[in-house]
This record gives structure tokens, C-alpha cells and sequence, in this order.
């Protein structure tokens, strides 16, 4: 017997994938059956993240984008988030578009397989956010994208808060990859009442992009 | 019971019926109803039975301010029916009666009062002692109310939430809701709580006019209008308020409606500015008989009649304190509720309006008059009213009493705020003389009775609560200052505590069955203080907290001291301020834990899985705990460990080594490309914390592997022990990066030959070598040649996400060598036999690196860097009498004694660290930490196992590893 190669995501939603991509050895779904129309939870795991630590952050530009000056501050550009962690680190998460290329030195270390990566979009997310964390993503004093670096549901996590409008927002979170299944549940558990569903690869790319526009 | 209709007050919608049981039998109820008001309308009266003397117990109060109308629904017990709101099919029964509510066995114990004073349990039933464990199991059993199977399944879903706002007003009433527009006017967040399902506190359900037309109610509901359309103001209603605690976080709980998703859930809210204005409760007035079934508060009375459309009674007697009751009593009188008596405490003070209506309906009003005696059997049916010195007495026939002696502030919010009370004579109130830091306080707790004044109030504290979020309202702030001051001020209070009654049967708490009687004997007693005194008579100690006896108690005893109350002061309010379901604290309950990459697959292979740590771990991989297959098949072929629990870090930068060398006790810059390094950690008292191996990756990049429970610590660990030097390094944590296979047995190689094109001979890679290769040139591995259980072993770092398949794939290549899994039971045998040690296992917080054998590991001569724990380590070297770790063999080999069981003499000598049964050796051996003195090859150690009946177990030192003490199996 052959075992195939794969590489596999931390979270399995039990909702059947109406397409999917191998792409890396990783099984993208793109799309769900029945996702309709949100909130919806979004396995990015697949999608590449590095840390990136100096002393001297200023001066590095990783994928030619400046790291914001501001522990909480991020940047989104080209596809590629930067955030601010602290004064000397920052993580690097591709959301679209060609992976970047990052400095071979020794300031990035890439964290793809170390963590879950998932994207909470559309209607109710804060509503749903509420339920697992006290973080407070409607803080006015804060502009999006902001950085939170604290739990969600008693993990500790970044989390990105990319749009907050009326009626509508999009949070990323990162988690050690151990918790992953018990994070997804959580996350579905704390949705059910909003109709929280998994959603596609594509339902973020569209969101994304809209975003971006 | 017909409802009184079309009242522009009503909450209940009489439209829709709702049925319910109660004692099996079959009612109806309206929505909107409580249970309480539902159970009222028909024609039920006696709730339960009090706690110690079994009296029948009614509707006093509609917020649960007493266990009186507690009941066991849908099975679970205490559930308040005064604030719970009824459900079709609800089923209901009665607490803490035997027999009926009405005719209940053990009502004589009302007659025994005399045999339990104040405290009766702590002074008698102790003499002679052996009576005390026959009498404990009487007391226990007549103790608590309700009942609960232990394995009672909580039904329903419970949820929570963690909301931020800028201001949190708690308390829905007219100030409240001032207070939130105030503070959302100025453009912040505001959070409003309500107890009850709706807002407009006791505005909602009075006619009375607002002093502009309009009634109080009607004036209520269209603030709660403009409230709720305030996009700023979050309104939970149907909340319970149970905490205030520092940096203004308040918890509470909400009952869930139809169409919520929860029965309750939790609320933990953090806001900049707190607003209390959570209004008053009446202050329970005190008489013989206070509590009979019939005899109600005056808020009570008046909203059964307009919030439930139920007219309390036909006939009442009214004894109160304030214009509310005389308010009250033409409210009622023109609903058809014949009055038969106002009786009002105060000589003087009345709303001359309201003295004029009660005229005008003929209701005979007097003066300075008290009532004090209920009578009727089991519920009213006759009161004694009294002039305030008992020298006159009247008595009318009466099914309803509405008694109260004024009102008092809800202070529980504040006190748990640490806001300072002070007793103000001019109101009777408990009222705060220092607030904290941004919290305030609004509304009728101050004592104000206005409506106005108290809107007025409302809207000072939500600008100040701007203010305290930073807003610039200086403006704004004069203005409402200036508006509160024209209006009026607080209304003079009502001081009398108790009726002029002895106090035998005058309950000042009724979920303690505490009278008056009992707080005296108290007093005699010698207990001066209310708060011992509130501990000896457990008077406000039941479901109800301080509801009922709050201030009533701190006020009779400062009246009993003759301090004429100016040195009352209210006993603490601790937090959960009103009790409810465990199961709303533990909320939807997510246990987070962590799982290895390989765990379903582990799962599926018969894996039985532990909870260690944060991780859930393979354990066995049989039901034979022994798991001697799982073992002999290490020993024999090859197993497959997942271990990918191991902390791994990648330290890198110019001062990396300096950190390495800092926290390592061995040598760190011999580490040799290519190799491992295994060396151990301390703290400053040289005591051992971690051990693990470190690889140097290229220049000035290292990756290291620590035990699993430290991997948590490690970064913190090493950035603490070099804060003061200012080097230059970086770390990651890559422990949920890497998964982690140890591949053991001596046909390892076989299987590894198989699968990777790398040469994998022991030539190439040799024992404590490393190498990075690729498995069937896609999935790159690192790969350290280590021994922990004793034989040939590759432990195999893999990215996390390729871990599954280099598992399956490593499985199906060892097929033919017999490979199977292994858990961690195995690995701790194995390893045993071996006698190497893991951290906390063979390690307590006391050993030192040389007590475990692993002084060897200590480089006493390393430059560059102060090692942590060196300076302890060269003192406790030689140091005498301390632990040390041992090997031992069992003297009957049929015997294997638990792990932590004693090593003895004539004194503990130590204890076993882990033994099991060799299967390798054929024979039971262990590790121990035993006194230095017992370490000697040959000593005989005594074992003391738990539950051994003084039969010692015997075992010989013996050197160790017991299992190939030359190594050759895993240097093959």
C-alpha cells in the first residue's frame, strides 16, 4: 500500500466540501455545501505564516512592506498582513495573491504547521467573538486592522480584526495548532444561535477582495 | 381567579394560555405570567414550608427576596418563582414539606421553638460527645431546601458572554434609564441592567401621576422606548446583577426568554464607569407573624394587581411606612379591593393628597398605628393593629395584609464596589459617604421619592459617568446639577424597626426561620456585633441573602444598643448576591486541550487517552494496563511513540550560545555539528527543572527540545535569566510546529531504510547524531538518534501538518518488522529499566541535579556565562543527607508496590518514584528518592504502601540501568 502524501489542517469541519483544490499537498476546500449567506468560520491553516523578529524592526521591510511602528498597529497590503507584536517581533500572515518573498535571513522562522488559522466573517462575528472572549473588538479608540494578542475561549491567540462595519465585520485568529479542534468547536458552538457555518476558501478570497477594493 | 382587565399596566398577555403542574395537577397560567403570579391566580397561597419550624410560607415579595416561594421545577430545586417567568408544560412542586403545603407532618415543630435558641446547635446535643454524630445526621437531614439527585442532568443551554462597555448602568428604573441616555448622549457605550423582564422599575406598574399629566407608568415605558431605540444603550433585561468587583467588572446573569438561545447565561462586563441605580426594596416590616401566607409587601400587592391583573386579596388591612402604602391603598381600593384599615406608622408626613383620597373612599386611616399580629392558622384571616406603644389594640378581619415599614436602598452593589455606607437619620438609609473611583450612584438609594428628582439624579450620575470615560461635560455637568437641585431632596425616612411585640414568633429572616426572640438571645448572649450576630442566629445566611433581614438586623441592634442607629452599619454583601444555577457559571463548558497531530489516528489503533497536562496523550494501546505486548515488542522489533508533546524551540542570534549557556548546565559550545547535546536545567537552588536535548543548526542557530510540561516556561524562563545582560537573541516556540515520533526497536532501522533515501547506518548516523533528511523526498524531517527507552531509537521532527502521513507512512514500512504503537505507560517501563529519569517523576522540587544521579551533566568550569543554579550546585555537591535517587529490586517478586509509596524506618526515609513489573527483567524494580544514608548498594529498603496494615514491603538497592547497563542496544 501507498500512503499518499498529505499535509493536514489542525480543524476538520463535518460539513461536506463541494470543492476542493490539493495545492502543497494541502486539500483546500474552496467551497461547502449549504454555506448560505453567514456568519461564517474559515479553516486558513493552509495559508503560509512566518515570525519575524529583530531588534532593529525598523529597518527590515518583509515582502518590501514597512512593519507598523506600534505593538497592535497592522499593515495589509498585497495579500500580506504584517502585525505588530511587540518591539521586537511581528508575524507575517498571506491572506492572497502570490506568496511573498521573504528575507532568507535568519529574522523569519516560518509557523504555518504551528498554528490554526481561521477566519470569522460576516454578520454577528462580534456577537459571536463576545462569547469566548472579554477582548474588546468594537473599541472605538482602536482602527482596523488592529492586533489583539490575548484568549479566545481561554487560549491564548492573535487575533486580527479586518473589518468592523455596521452589521458586518471579519476577525483572523491564530492558536497553537493543538487546540485546534477544540477551538473550532468552540467557535461553531458560540455561532450556532447566528447561524454560523464553515465556509470556503473562496467565500474569504471574495471578502478579501472586497476589502481590499 | 379572574385577571383584572384592560389595565394599561399589564405585563401578562391574556391571549395566550400557558399549561403547567402543579403536585401533578393540571393549571393554566397566561404568558408574561411568573410562576408565582401564576400559581397566585389560582388560587394557590401557601408556597412551602419554612426551613426549621415547617411554617406555611406565601407570596411576600415578587424579586425573590426570600426562599419563600422557592420551588422544585421541572426538577430542579430553588428555583425562585417570583422571578422565574412560566413556560408551557412547566411541572412544580412544593419544597421542604411533608405531607402538603397546607397540612404538613411536621408542622408541630413550630411549637418547639423553645428547644432551638439562638445558636441551639452549636451549644447543645454535645454532651455527651457521642451524641453529637447521631444528632449532626438529624440536623444535616433538616438542613437545606430542595433535593438533587448527584447525578442530576442539568437540562438545557447555558451560555456567556464578555461584553466591554464605556458606562454600566445597573438598575432599569427611571434613574437608570436617565442615567444610560445621559451617558449615551455624549457618544460612549453603554451598558443597562435590568432585573426584571422589563425596564421601568417602579414607575412600570403605578398610575399615579408624574407631575405632568401623565402617569408614572405611562411616563416609564416611554423612556424605555427611547431607551431601547438608542443604538448606544445595550439593555439586558431579565438580569440579575451578582457581582462588582475592582477596575469596575461586573458579573451577572440573564434568564433566557422564548427565542433565546440560552436558559441563562453569564455576563462578565468590563466598563470604565459604573452607575448604581438599582432603587430600593421595602424594609420588611416586623411583627408576630410577619410572614403568614396573606401578609405582603406593598409593591407586591400592587403589582399582582397591575403587572398580573390579580387581585391580591378582598379584604385588606393596610400597615405601612410611606406614601407608597397610602398611594397603594386607594390604588387597590378603586380596583375593587375592599380596605378595611390604613394604618400608618408615622404620626405626621403624609401626601395630604393622598390622605384626602383615602377620605374620599371612606378607608379609615390611623395614625402613629402599627399592626402587630397576624392571626389565622395557616393563612390570614384576622390582624391586631396596635398604637406604636402598644397601649391600644383594634383587630379586623382580613385576608390581606400589605405591611411595610419603608423603604431601603439596595446597597449590594455598592458594598461589593467597597462603597463606604454611613446610616443618615433624615432617610433611614444606608447611603454611600464615599464612593469609588468612577462608580456612582442614582435614584431612590439616595432617598429621593420625587419623580422628578430622581430622573434628575439619573441624569447627574450618567454625565458624571461621561465624565469619568473622559468626556469634557463640564457644561453639561453644571446644568444637571443645577436641575437636581431645584427639585426635591430626599423624603424623610420611617425609623421604627419592630412593632411593640416580645418577638417569639416575629421573623426578621424567614429563609432562617430567625425571630426577633432569637437575635435578642444573641444579644444576651454577649454577641454585640451584627455580624457575629447575623452568624449565630444565620439570620440573613439563606437563598435570599440579606433580602428580608438586610437592614433590618444591623438596625435592631444598634436600637437594642440604644445608639439610636447613628453606628449601624449594614453587614457585608458578598458576591454571588443572588444565588443561581451552578450550571450558568460553567457556561457552555468548552474544555480546551490540546491534541497531538496523530491523535484520532492513535484514537482509531485502540489508543486509550489521558488527559496530561493541556494535551490529551495515547496512553495504552490495550485494556491490559500492564501493556506487556506494547512493551515487548519495543524490546523485540520496533514501536512508534508520539511525542510530539515535547517543548521545541529554535533560539538564534549573536548572544544565542550566551543564553544556551546561562540556562544549560553543561557546556554548550562543544555542542559538535551534527550531534545532540543532552543537558538539563536548574534554578538558583541547583535543583533540577528540565532536561532535553540542543542541536546546533548553523552559526549562532540552535533548536532545542525541553519536557513537555515546561515547554510553557521556557521563553519566559530564559528572557528572565537574562534580563539584565542586554544580549541579542530571538526565540520561537515551534513545540505545535513539530510533531514528534520516536521510532524505537531494534528493527528502527529497517523501517527508516525503507522509507528515506538517506543513509541511515549506524556508521552515517551514529548514536546522539543528527540529521536532516527527506522521507520519499517530499516530507523533510529532522532526525535525532536518542535512547530514552533503551533501544536503537530515531526520533523524527516533522512539520505538524505532514505528521498523519509520515505516521501512516512509517507504519505501513514496518509491517514486516512488526512495528506497532506504543503509549506513554510503555515508554515510563521502558525508560525504568533503563533508569532514565523524567523530570517530576524521579525529581521533586527538593533534588538537586547531583541527587538524581545527572551530576556529570555539570560543567563547574564554563566561561562567558553564570549558569543558573552553579552556586547552589557547588554547595549541595558533598552536601550530606540529601536524597538520592536509587534502583531497586523487590524481595518478593510477586509484589510491586505503588508509585509514592513510603520509604521507611522508624521514620519516612523516602518514597518510591515509579516500579512496575519488568517483563524484560521478569521481575518487579523501581527508582526511589531515599535518604542518603539508604543510596548503598545492597541496602535494605522498607516500603510502606498505602493500606498495608503495617505489612511492610521489602526491596534491595541495586545498580541501575537494570536493562543493558552497557548501552549496546541503543548504540547498535
Amino acid at each position: 500500500m501507498t500512503v499518499e502524501i498529505k499535509r493536514r489542517s489542525p480543524l476538520t469541519f463535518s460539513e461536506t466540501p463541494l470543492k476542493t483544490e490539493v495545492r502543497d499537498y494541502w486539500t483546500v476546500v474552496q467551497e461547502y455545501e449549504a454555506e448560505n449567506d453567514g456568519p461564517w468560520v474559515i479553516d486558513l491553516s493552509h495559508r503560509s505564516r512566518w515570525d519575524l523578529q529583530d531588534s532593529d524592526l525598523a529597518n527590515v521591510q518583509p515582502a518590501g512592506a514597512l512593519i507598523p511602528d506600534a505593538p497592535g498597529h497592522c499593515a495589509f497590503d498585497n495579500g500580506v498582513l504584517i502585525n505588530r507584536m511587540n518591539r521586537t517581533q511581528a508575524s507575517i500572515w498571506h491572506l492572497a495573491g502570490a506568496p511573498p518573498e521573504l528575507p532568507a535571513d535568519a529574522a523569519c522562522t516560518e509557523t504555518t504547521d504551528a498554528t490554526l488559522f481561521l477566519a470569522l466573517i460576516g454578520r454577528n462575528i462580534f456577537a459571536i467573538a463576545e462569547k469566548l472572549t472579554a477582548l474588546d473588538f468594537k473599541d472605538p479608540a482602536k482602527t482596523v486592522p488592529f492586533l489583539y494578542q490575548g484568549p479566545f475561549s481561554h487560549v491564548p491567540c492573535q487575533i486580527v480584526t479586518l473589518e468592523r462595519t455596521t452589521g458586518s465585520g471579519g476577525i483572523l485568529l491564530t492558536c497553537s495548532r493543538g487546540y485546534g479542534r477544540d477551538m473550532g468547536h468552540a467557535i461553531l458552538a458560540a455561532g450556532d444561535e447566528f447561524g454560523l457555518r464553515p465556509a470556503g476558501e473562496n467565500t474569504f478570497l471574495r471578502w478579501i477582495e472586497a476589502l481590499s477594493a | 381567579m379572574k385577571r383584572l382587565e384592560n389595565l394599561p399596566t399589564l405585563r401578562i398577555h391574556p391571549e395566550k394560555t400557558l399549561r403547567f403542574e402543579y403536585r401533578k395537577k393540571k393549571l393554566k397560567g397566561l404568558s408574561g405570567d411568573t410562576l408565582a403570579s401564576a400559581l397566585y391566580a389560582n388560587g394557590i397561597r401557601i408556597f412551602s414550608r419554612s426551613l426549621k419550624y415547617h411554617r406555611p410560607r406565601g407570596l411576600y415579595s415578587l424579586d425573590g427576596e426570600s426562599s419563600n416561594t422557592c420551588m422544585q421545577v421541572n426538577g430542579i430545586p430553588n428555583v425562585c418563582t417570583e422571578t422565574t417567568l412560566l413556560a408551557d408544560g412547566m411541572q412544580l412542586e412544593p419544597q421542604n414539606i411533608s405531607g402538603s403545603p397546607e397540612w404538613d407532618m411536621k408542622g408541630f415543630m413550630d411549637n418547639l421553638d423553645w428547644a432551638m435558641p439562638a445558636g441551639f446547635y452549636y451549644r447543645s446535643m454535645h454532651k455527651p460527645a457521642r451524641i453529637w454524630p447521631i444528632a449532626l445526621k438529624q440536623v444535616r437531614k433538616a438542613a437545606g431546601l430542595g433535593k438533587i439527585s448527584p447525578d442530576f442532568q442539568m437540562p438545557g443551554r447555558y451560555d456567556e458572554i464578555y461584553p466591554t462597555a464605556d458606562v454600566c448602568v445597573i438598575g432599569g428604573g427611571p434613574a437608570g434609564m436617565s442615567a444610560a441616555l445621559a451617558a449615551a448622549e455624549q457618544g460612549l457605550r453603554v451598558i443597562l441592567l435590568e432585573i426584571r423582564p422589563w425596564l421601568g422599575g417602579f414607575f412600570d406598574y403605578r398610575t399615579a401621576d408624574n407631575g405632568n399629566g401623565t402617569s408614572l407608568a405611562q411616563s416609564a415605558r416611554q423612556m424605555a422606548q427611547q431607551v431601547e431605540q438608542n443604538a448606544s444603550v445595550r439593555v439586558f433585561t431579565h438580569t440579575t446583577v451578582v457581582g462588582v468587583y475592582n477596575n469596575n467588572l461586573v458579573t451577572a446573569f440573564q434568564k433566557g426568554r422564548d427565542g433565546d438561545s440560552f436558559e441563562e447565561r453569564y455576563l462578565e462586563i468590563r466598563a470604565t464607569s459604573v452607575v448604581v441605580a438599582s432603587g430600593c426594596i421595602e424594609r420588611p416590616l416586623l411583627f408576630d407573624n410577619n410572614e403568614r401566607p396573606g401578609v405582603m409587601q406593598i409593591g407586591c400587592a400592587q403589582r399582582l394587581a397591575h403587572t398580573y391583573g390579580l387581585l391580591p386579596g378582598k379584604q385588606a388591612v393596610f400597615s405601612i411606612g410611606h406614601d407608597l402604602g397610602l398611594e397603594a391603598a386607594v390604588d387597590l381600593s378603586d380596583l375593587g379591593l375592599a380596605v378595611a384599615c390604613v394604618a400608618d406608622i408615622r404620626e405626621d408626613g403624609q401626601d395630604p393628597v393622598l390622605l384626602a383620597a383615602l377620605k374620599e373612599r371612606d378607608i379609615p386611616f390611623l395614625r402613629g398605628w402599627v399592626a402587630t399580629r397576624a392571626q389565622g392558622s395557616k393563612t390570614l384571616n384576622k390582624v391586631t393593629l396596635a398604637t406604636k406603644t402598644g397601649t391600644l389594640t383594634k383587630e379586623f378581619a382580613c385576608d390581606l395584609l400589605v405591611a411595610s415599614a419603608g423603604m431601603t436602598p439596595l446597597t449590594g452593589p455598592l458594598s461589593l464596589a467597597q462603597a463606604k455606607l454611613a446610616y443618615e437619620p433624615y432617610t433611614g438609609f444606608f447611603i454611600p459617604k464615599q464612593l469609588p473611583d468612577k462608580v456612582q450612584v442614582a435614584g431612590r438609594m439616595l432617598g429621593l421619592n420625587s419623580p422628578a428628582s430622581i430622573e434628575a439624579s439619573g441624569q447627574l450620575a450618567g454625565v458624571i459617568a461621561a465624565a469619568d470615560c473622559g468626556k469634557s461635560v463640564e457644561g453639561r455637568l453644571q446644568e444637571a446639577r443645577a436641575q437636581l437641585n431645584q427639585l426635591p431632596g430626599p423624603d424623610q425616612g420611617c425609623k421604627l424597626v419592630t412593632a411593640p411585640v416580645q418577638g417569639r414568633k416575629t421573623f426578621i429572616c424567614f429563609d432562617e426561620d430567625t425571630t426577633i426572640k432569637n437575635v435578642k438571645q444573641a444579644l444576651e448572649m454577649g454577641f454585640d456585633a451584627t455580624e457575629l450576630i447575623k452568624r449565630f442566629t444565620a439570620a440573613g445566611t439563606g437563598p435570599g441573602q440579606a433580602g428580608i433581614p438586610g437592614h433590618n438586623l444591623p438596625l435592631f441592634v444598634a436600637q437594642y444598643h440604644g445608639d439610636t442607629q447613628a453606628t449601624a452599619m449594614p453587614t457585608t454583601m458578598r458576591a454571588p448576591l443572588v444565588g443561581t444555577f451552578i450550571a450558568t457559571y460553567a457556561g457552555s463548558n468548552h474544555d480546551m486541550c490540546k491534541r497531538t497531530p496523530v491523535h484520532e489516528s492513535q484514537k482509531n489503533a485502540g489508543g486509550i487517552i489521558r488527559r496530561i497536562g493541556v494535551w490529551e496523550r495515547a496512553r495504552y494501546f490495550s485494556e491490559d494496563l500492564s501493556c506487556r505486548e506494547e512493551i515487548e515488542n519495543v524490546r523485540q522489533n520496533v514501536g512508534l511513540l508520539d511525542a510530539s508533546t515535547l517543548g521545541k524551540f529554535r533560539l538564534w542570534g549573536p548572544d544565542a550560545l550566551k543564553a544556551l549557556q546561562r540556562v544549560y548546565v553543561s557546556d554548550m559550545s562543544k555542542i559538535a555539528d551534527g550531534k545532540v547535546r543532552y543537558s538539563a536545567m536548574c534554578n538558583d537552588d541547583g535543583c533540577i527543572i528540565d532536561d532535553g536535548v540542543v542541536v546546533k543548526k548553523a552559526e549562532n542557530d540552535y533548536y532545542f527540545t525541553t519536557s513537555t510540561a515546561r515547554a510553557g516556561a521556557t521563553v519566559e524562563w530564559l528572557r528572565y535569566h537574562t534580563r539584565y545582560d542586554g544580549w541579542r537573541f530571538h526565540m520561537v516556540n515551534l513545540t505545535d510546529a513539530f510533531g514528534v515520533i520516536n521510532m524505537a526497536g531494534p528493527n528502527a532501522r529497517k523501517v527508516l531504510g525503507k522509507v528515506t533515501d538517506a543513509d541511515v547506518s549506524d556508521a552515517a548516523f551514529p548514536y546522539a547524531g543528527y540529521r536532516e533528511f527527506m522521507i520519499q523526498d517530499t516530507i523533510p524531517v529532522r532526525s535525532m538518534r536518542l535512547g530514552f527507552v533503551g533501544e536503537l531509537s530515531f526520533e523524527l521532527h516533522v512539520p505538524s501538518s505532514y505528521m498523519q502521513t509520515l505516521w501512516d507512512i512509517l507504519l505501513d514500512a514496518g509491517k514486516a518488522f512488526g512495528i506497532r504503537h506504543f503509549g506513554l505507560e510503555a515508554q515510563n517501563v521502558l525508560r525504568m529499566e533503563k533508569a532514565h529519569l523524567i523530570i517530576g517523576s524521579e525529581s521533586e522540587q527538593r533534588t538537586t541535579l547531583h541527587d538524581v544521579g545527572l551530576g556529570f551533566l555539570w560543567d563547574r568550569n564554563k566561561s562567558d556565562a553564570k549558569t543558573v543554579g552553579a552556586v547552589a550546585l557547588k554547595q549541595t555537591e558533598n552536601q550530606e543527607d540529601r536524597l538520592k535517587l536509587v534502583g531497586f529490586k523487590m524481595e518478593d517478586p510477586s509484589r510491586t508496590p505503588k508509585d509514592g509509596s513510603l520509604i521507611v524506618d522508624s521514620r519516612i526515609r523516602g518514597h518510591v518514584c515509579i516500579a512496575r513489573h519488568s517483563f524484560t527483567l521478569k521481575e518487579p524494580v523501581g527508582l526511589a528518592l531515599v535518604d542518603a544514608p539508604l543510596a548503598a548498594e545492597g541496602t535494605r529498603l522498607q516500603i510502606y504502601e498505602d493500606e498495608c496494615n503495617g505489612q511492610h514491603l521489602h526491596a534491595t538497592v541495586v545498580p541501575t540501568p537494570f536493562y543493558d547497563p552497557e548501552g549496546k542496544q541503543l548504540k547498535m
